[in-house]
């Protein structure tokens, strides 16, 4: 049954027209900031709301910033209560209203049409400094929302009057004055733009008929999701994901641990059992905690064919435990959020979802476990020449991988689930900015999860301070170098994981004087040091910044990968020789050929200890989210009577790039496989947290 | 009598357009010929010359110009059916390409709505596999310094090696090569004693700009494409010289000048996408005579539709256009905006709503009224208007099958919804049409500019179907169907120039004296260098131009900004005048009070263009005869329209149609190979040069 009332041409033209105007507001940031997270990290969004605060249009950039605005909108809307009127905006970087977290500044304003307010437009940016107790304001030392950047709530243009008080109190409290001053002024002429086109749009077309093409499109969007949830299986669907160090100078484990509930046309996502909120900044508010949880949710259910609005609210509900750390208590700390739990949110919900679209025919190639899970942020400084404080975020974090589909390999160097169009910067312009050499920038082999289809790669950058006497780094990493969160789904084994590493008191200049230092962490000397994922500290020339965010996990077997082309990975450099045989088992000759004879013996073979491993780990659930099939989806064995072996071994099976601080076997953590002791195909691997009384089996040796 | 001839390959026709000495137009088509190309243009040129009523060779003979506009090299490219590419670029970066800069090698070129396409997304196939990738022992830092010496015989070493994959093009690009080009050259120097026939292209030559992944890219296309269009331009060259043309063939590049046979290889990457841009080289000429300098540019194609904006009588330039999926390049183009909303544009429905593209039926099936197709396009939603005669199309070329498209309208579109297929089909029309009218606005107010400042220029076969009804919505002063609307391309082709450009990058924060000295020099070593390299083209260097243009920035910013700056010494006028003539153009861009006083300005890149203005035809103008053009009338015919349902239309006969001949709206005007609509409340004009302008009304 329809719900359109308009007629679907002037709908659609109409609807074509908000779509434009909000990406005007897009344009405008782009064109003035001068902030290289909003320009080539793309880290801001724009869009239109109805009255009430719904929102309607959102533009392609960030998603978590229009879910949040929307709540943020409504709190607005409540706040200001009868001190509403035409040509006022509002500016509110408040976490405990709905900001994702402070460096992330909304600027919303009513549209007023003959006295009423028609909708709303705003956008939000992610600014460079607001203050706080670290640089950046992602205040990783913080342990109170009192330490960290002020929360506004302003007026900061009044009947149309730029209110320079005010301006000017949110612009001197950063550390880059020049450059908020720069960005708020993009906000705010993005509103101009917006609001001036929806004037010209209302006296075209009336005020009614754009108000009904709002409400319609909301509803539309609405009436699709709710029929695309209905046609997937109902069920339920759990997940853990982890923190490892939630500040500077611990490695505590927290847990992010989420049930997916599907039943009807509804999707209900539960965070019971999740780790108390932490006394670092990485907490996540239950705002933000929605719009991580509802990113896959648009990413991978409705994909470009399903418009991105506030229609989701009526079909996804979420659950988070109060003073959890996806539901902080007011005044926890929670500026790093963003790439804090807020991310990690993302990384369970992306799961889940994976888990849940594997188990629906018409569904199933949408499945994708993983996709950037753990944002490396690093943000560097030193003084210039003349006193000025230079550097800022690193972004070769986007060069993260993407899990693999069901039916194709993870997308290399995918960037981010938040955001498809955050790119990573040139070294060239990241050597003219800030005061480092890169030593090299390639993809890492060996980091997409190994399966029947591979995950995707992601990159390791190494550098060097250069024409500076030291550099002060502070590294805000998600997760990662205990275990990886790249999940793989139905036997596919998990990506690299994420780690940030110093080498100190390398030879790097000497060797550099007669040749390039090569592509090897150890080939300038030194000592590794492989830091925990929330660090900070000093270089000083002569020591090596090295890092890598994290790959995509795989998709079903690595056994059942068609050794051809595992054969054309290796030859590609995606994979190493010794994957080719630890992972894949599959034998090549020396001209790169495959070995069919050899290759069916080794995967005979590896099948054969799979389907013969003694169940060590009853106790252990699974965490990758893949549900336990009937048969075996390999040899057609029933369940009840091929019942499946649980065993473990440590993280380094999956590859070179997992728990590096632990040499790849971390005490915290296993990687537990579920295979038929039938026929020995795995039907899951992931990483789950290690109960003190499992010893651990061998690893397949890896390549370094 | 001389001819100056422009030809134009596309996808289904050649175009050719031969201006004669007195300046009389005429034009001709024949089928394009995609395995080579070359005898879709000599075949045009026997239809020219039939036209004429002369020998092809007595056409080629008296060819004053030839220039051509050339599909080779994107189709090379877009095809990927270029050279066997190896690269060479600094060790430890060796997978610079294949990294992309993370999601932008998927995503970069596409629409956003497809980057939003998590699950079915896929990177392209990358023009060099990462088997052809070498690193080269040897490490330049950003100020230029060396910090690793190159080592000449790792060199040698590792490419005796790569040689025996035997590429057919090495491409060679290492980090800080614009500041420092010596390694490339020695490079290069290397690969010509191992190979001395291999083609070679590198970055400090071709794109001598910052930025690694794009300088990369542009040098691998130039080195893939290169020895394709190479061999296209020589065979065709030959063939014209055997036919008897004396005459130099010259090539069109998307910067909208263009160059010449000895050159194509080193430019080649300017080559690509020049298709649409002989249409603003066309509409800036045409402006010149009708006294517009403002205009918009719109082309409708069977799959996209084109805008582009000619300002102050200068083309707007775009620094880094997306050649293809994924692959940038730093080749200065015309900018030229598309999207895929065509006459091929399929319509659909879910049930509840009207959807019209993103999937285009093409030309292969084509539109249902074609005959093969089944899906409902745009051109069908139009031949059930009664906008297109299906018995008149493309000149009595195609017939069109009426009942086709009325069927393919109703099962697909009207029944789902319950409408007629007339509603259908005008709903089908409407959206496309707005949409269209959304992207020109979007095109002009991104540039800074307001839509009603502007003349709107409509062409291609289909684009003035559509142009008026938007044109009114965006408030343009006048819309303008051109005399040559279906080769308008080729008619741009014989209008332009010869255009050498030369760019190179030096960051420089505008401050001390010392950094305009610096500024001027960087200047002079490039205009010497153009200078040297247009004289050894053989060419007169009589009258040239020279043009120079800085990419400038706020310090600290990310985007530059390309303005065009005088010619006179920075040291002599002052820091200050580039800095206002940065700031005008920013504020005009993104509004008042957007400038920042307090910070300086960084230049990054410096261009001069040195231009050759081409000997040109005066159009020939007609005396006016009357208004009334009742002897071009063919008839009526029943239109429907959104707004108006159902209306009888006068239909004229457009290729009869005298000078100053008027004609009122509702009416159709049908052209060999172009529709006009002209909707109720407007009028058009026939103009001395046989363009018809269109304005609305006065209410």
């Amino acid at each position: 049954m329809s719900s359109l009332v308009l007629d679907p041409i002037t709908f659609e033209v109409i609807k074509h027209r908000l779509w434009q105007i909000n990406d005007e507001q897009g344009i405008a940031i782009r064109s003035i900031s001068t902030s290289t997270i909003v320009v080539e990290g793309n880290d801001f969004n724009v869009g239109l709301f109805a009255a009430n605060g719904d929102l309607a249009v959102a533009g392609p950039y960030v998603t978590s910033h229009v879910t949040t605005m929307d709540a943020l909108i409504k709190n607005v809307i409540e706040t200001a209560g009868d001190d509403v009127e035409d040509g006022d905006i509002f500016l509110c970087n408040d976490p405990y209203m709905g900001a994702l977290h402070q460096n992330d500044v909304a600027v919303v304003s009513p549209i007023f049409v003959d006295g009423q307010i028609l909708l709303w437009a705003g956008n939000v940016v992610h600014h460079a400094d607001l203050a706080g107790i670290d640089e950046g304001s992602f205040c990783v030392n913080a342990t109170s929302v009192f330490q960290e950047a002020p929360r506004y709530f302003l007026k900061v243009v009044r009947a149309g009057v730029l209110c320079r008080d005010v301006e000017r109190t949110f612009i001197t409290n950063s550390r880059t004055p020049e450059m908020v001053a720069m960005d708020l002024r993009a906000q705010i002429g993005a509103i101009n733009v917006a609001v001036k086109r929806v004037r010209e749009l209302s006296d075209t077309y009336g005020a009614g008929v754009v108000r009904d093409v709002m409400t319609q499109t909301i509803a539309y969007s609405g009436e699709l999701l709710r029929e695309r949830i209905g046609e997937l299986p109902d069920g339920t669907w759990s997940t853990e994901v982890f923190m490892d160090g939630d500040r500077v100078g611990s490695d505590e484990i927290l847990t992010v641990k989420l049930t997916l509930t599907k039943s009807g046309e509804t999707l209900h996502f539960d965070y019971a059992g999740s780790s108390p909120q932490s006394a670092g900044a990485v907490n996540a508010t239950d705002y933000s905690t929605y719009a991580g949880t509802t990113t896959p949710v648009y990413a991978f259910l409705c994909g470009s064919e399903i418009d991105w609005n506030s229609s989701i609210r009526k079909s996804v509900t979420v659950d988070a435990p109060s003073g959890s750390v996806v539901n902080a208590n007011y005044p926890a700390a929670v500026s790093i959020c963003s790439i804090g739990f807020t991310w990690l949110t993302a990384v369970a919900a992306t799961r889940v979802i994976a888990a849940m679209l594997s188990e629906s025919e018409k569904y199933r190639n949408r499945a994708c476990a993983s996709w950037g899970v753990a944002c490396c942020g690093n943000n560097v400084f030193s003084q210039g020449s003349d006193g000025e404080l230079i550097g800022g975020l690193l972004s070769d974090h986007r060069g993260a991988g993407a899990g693999a589909r069901a039916n194709q390999d993870g997308i290399d160097h995918a960037g981010t689930v938040f955001s498809p169009l955050s790119y990573m910067s040139n070294v060239e312009s990241q050597e003219l900015k800030f005061p480092f050499l890169y030593l090299f920038r390639k993809r890492l082999v060996d980091s997409g999860g190994p399966g029947r289809f591979r995950g995707g790669m992601t990159i390791l950058a190494a550098m060097t301070p250069f024409g500076t006497e030291s550099v002060t780094w502070k590294s805000q990493n998600t997760a990662g170098s205990d275990q990886s969160n790249a999940a793989g789904l139905e036997g596919g084994y998990p990506g690299a994981g994420s780690q940030v590493s110093v080498v100190r008191n390398t030879d790097v200049w000497q060797t550099l004087s007669q040749h390039p230092t090569g592509t090897d962490i150890g080939a300038f000397g030194g000592e590794v040091i492989h830091l925990e994922t929330k660090s900070e500290g000093v270089l000083r020339r002569g020591d090596v910044f090295v890092f890598h965010p994290p790959g995509g996990g795989g998709f079903g077997d690595p056994l059942d990968r068609d050794p051809e082309d595992v054969a054309a990975d290796v030859r590609d450099g995606v994979i190493s020789l010794e994957a080719a045989v630890h992972n894949y088992a599959v034998g090549l000759s020396t001209d790169g050929s495959v070995d069919y004879v050899e290759t069916a013996e080794q995967r005979n073979a590896r099948r054969q200890i799979s389907a013969t491993q003694p169940d060590t780990s009853e106790a252990l659930r699974s965490t990758s989210g893949t549900p336990t099939p009937t048969k075996c989806p390999r040899c057609g064995r029933a369940t009840e009577i091929g019942k499946p072996t649980r065993w473990t071994s440590p993280l380094s099976a999956a590859g070179p790039w997992l728990a590096e601080r632990w040499q790849g076997n971390s005490p915290n953590f296993k990687l537990l496989h579920t295979s038929c002791t039938a026929c020995g195909s795995e039907w899951d691997v992931c990483e789950v947290a290690a109960p003190d009384d499992t010893s651990p089996l061998p690893a397949f040796s890896k390549g370094a | 009598m001389g001819y100056f001839v422009g030809a134009d390959t596309g996808g289904t026709f050649t175009d050719l357009v031969i201006i004669s000495e007195a300046g009389d137009v005429r034009f001709e088509k024949a089928f394009s010929t995609p395995h080579d190309p070359s005898r879709g243009v000599i075949n045009a040129l026997g239809n020219g010359a039939s036209l004429l009523e002369i020998g092809v060779s007595d056409l080629t003979a008296q060819t004053l110009r030839f220039t051509h506009g050339t599909t080779v090299g994107t189709n090379a490219l877009i095809q990927r059916k270029g050279a066997k590419v190896a690269l060479l670029t600094t060790e430890g970066f060796e997978d610079t390409t294949l990294i992309t800069r993370g999601p932008m090698g998927m995503n970069l070129g596409i629409p956003a709505v497809q980057a939003l396409d998590y699950a079915n997304a896929k990177r392209p196939v990358p023009i060099v596999p990462a088997g052809l990738i070498r690193g080269v022992a040897e490490r330049i830092a950003a100020s230029g310094e060396v910090i690793t010496p190159l080592d000449e015989s790792a060199v040698g070493e590792m490419l005796r090696e790569l040689l025996a994959q035997e590429p057919e093009s090495i491409a060679v690009s290492l980090l800080w090569s614009f500041r420092q080009g010596a390694h490339e050259e020695t490079v290069k120097r290397i690969i010509g004693e191992l190979s001395p026939s291999m083609h070679v292209s590198i970055s400090s030559e071709v794109a001598p700009v910052l930025g690694e992944f794009e300088r990369t890219m542009t040098t691998i296309v130039n080195a893939y494409v290169g020895p394709v269009i190479d061999r296209y331009i020589s065979n065709l060259r030959s063939s014209l010289i055997e036919m008897g043309m004396r005459s130099s063939l010259q090539i069109l590049k998307s910067s909208g000048g263009v160059t010449l046979p000895e050159r194509v290889e080193r430019e080649a990457v300017g080559i690509i996408n020049s298709g649409p841009i002989g249409g603003l080289v066309a509409a800036r000429y045409l402006g010149g005579i009708l006294g517009y300098k403002n205009i918009i540019t719109s082309d409708v194609g069977g799959t996209s539709f084109d805008v582009g904006l000619i300002r102050d009588g200068e083309f707007e330039y775009e620094q880094t256009p997306a050649l293809d999926q994924g692959v940038p390049a730093r080749t200065p183009a015309v900018k030229v905006v598309t999207v895929g909303a065509g006459g091929g544009s399929i319509a659909w429905t879910d049930g509840r709503r009207l959807h019209v593209g993103p999937q285009s039926a093409g030309s292969d099936p084509g539109p249902a009224c074609y005959g093969v197709g089944k899906d409902p396009t745009v051109t069908d939603a139009l031949v059930v208007l009664g906008i297109i005669d299906p018995a008149n199309f493309f000149g009595g070329r195609k017939q069109l099958d009426m009942h086709r498209a009325t069927d393919a309208i109703r099962v697909a579109v009207a029944e789902p919804l319950g409408l007629t297929v007339e509603e259908a089909a005008a709903g089908i029309y409407e959206i496309v049409t707005a949409r269209m009218g959304d992207l020109v606005r979007k095109v002009t107010v991104e540039s800074g500019y307001d839509p009603r400042d502007f003349a709107l220029l409509a062409y291609g076969g289909a684009g003035p179907a559509h142009a008026a009804l938007y044109s009114a919505s965006l408030g343009v002063k006048e819309l303008v169907v051109p005399f040559t609307s279906s080769v308008f391309s080729a008619f741009g082709c014989a209008l332009s120039d010869v255009r050498f450009s030369f760019v190179r990058s030096e960051p420089i924060v505008l401050g001390s004296i010392e950094s305009a000295d610096r500024y001027d020099a960087v200047f002079e070593e490039l205009e010497a260098q153009a200078l040297a390299e247009f004289a050894a083209s053989g060419q007169n260097a009589n009258g040239l131009t020279i043009v120079r243009r800085v990419d400038a920035r706020y310090k600290g910013q990310l985007n530059e900004m390309s303005i065009l700056v005088s010619n006179s010494q920075l040291v002599d006028a002052g820091i200050d005048s580039i800095r206002t003539l940065f700031e005008e153009q920013y504020e005009s861009r993104f509004g008042a009070g957007t400038t920042s006083s307090g910070v300086p300005l960084e230049v990054i890149t410096f261009r001069v263009d040195v231009i050759q203005e081409t000997l040109k035809p005066e159009l020939k103008e007609f005396p006016l005869a009357g208004e009334d053009a009742a002897n071009c009338l063919t008839g009526t015919r029943k239109l429907y329209l959104k707004a108006t349902g159902a209306i009888m239309a006068s239909i004229y006969d457009g290729d009869r149609l005298a000078p100053g001949n008027r004609i009122d709206g509702p009416a159709v005007i049908e052209r060999r190979d172009t529709t006009i609509l002209i909707p109720p409340g407007h009028t058009a004009v026939v103009d001395g040069y046989r363009n018809v302008r269109i304005k609305e009304a006065a209410k």
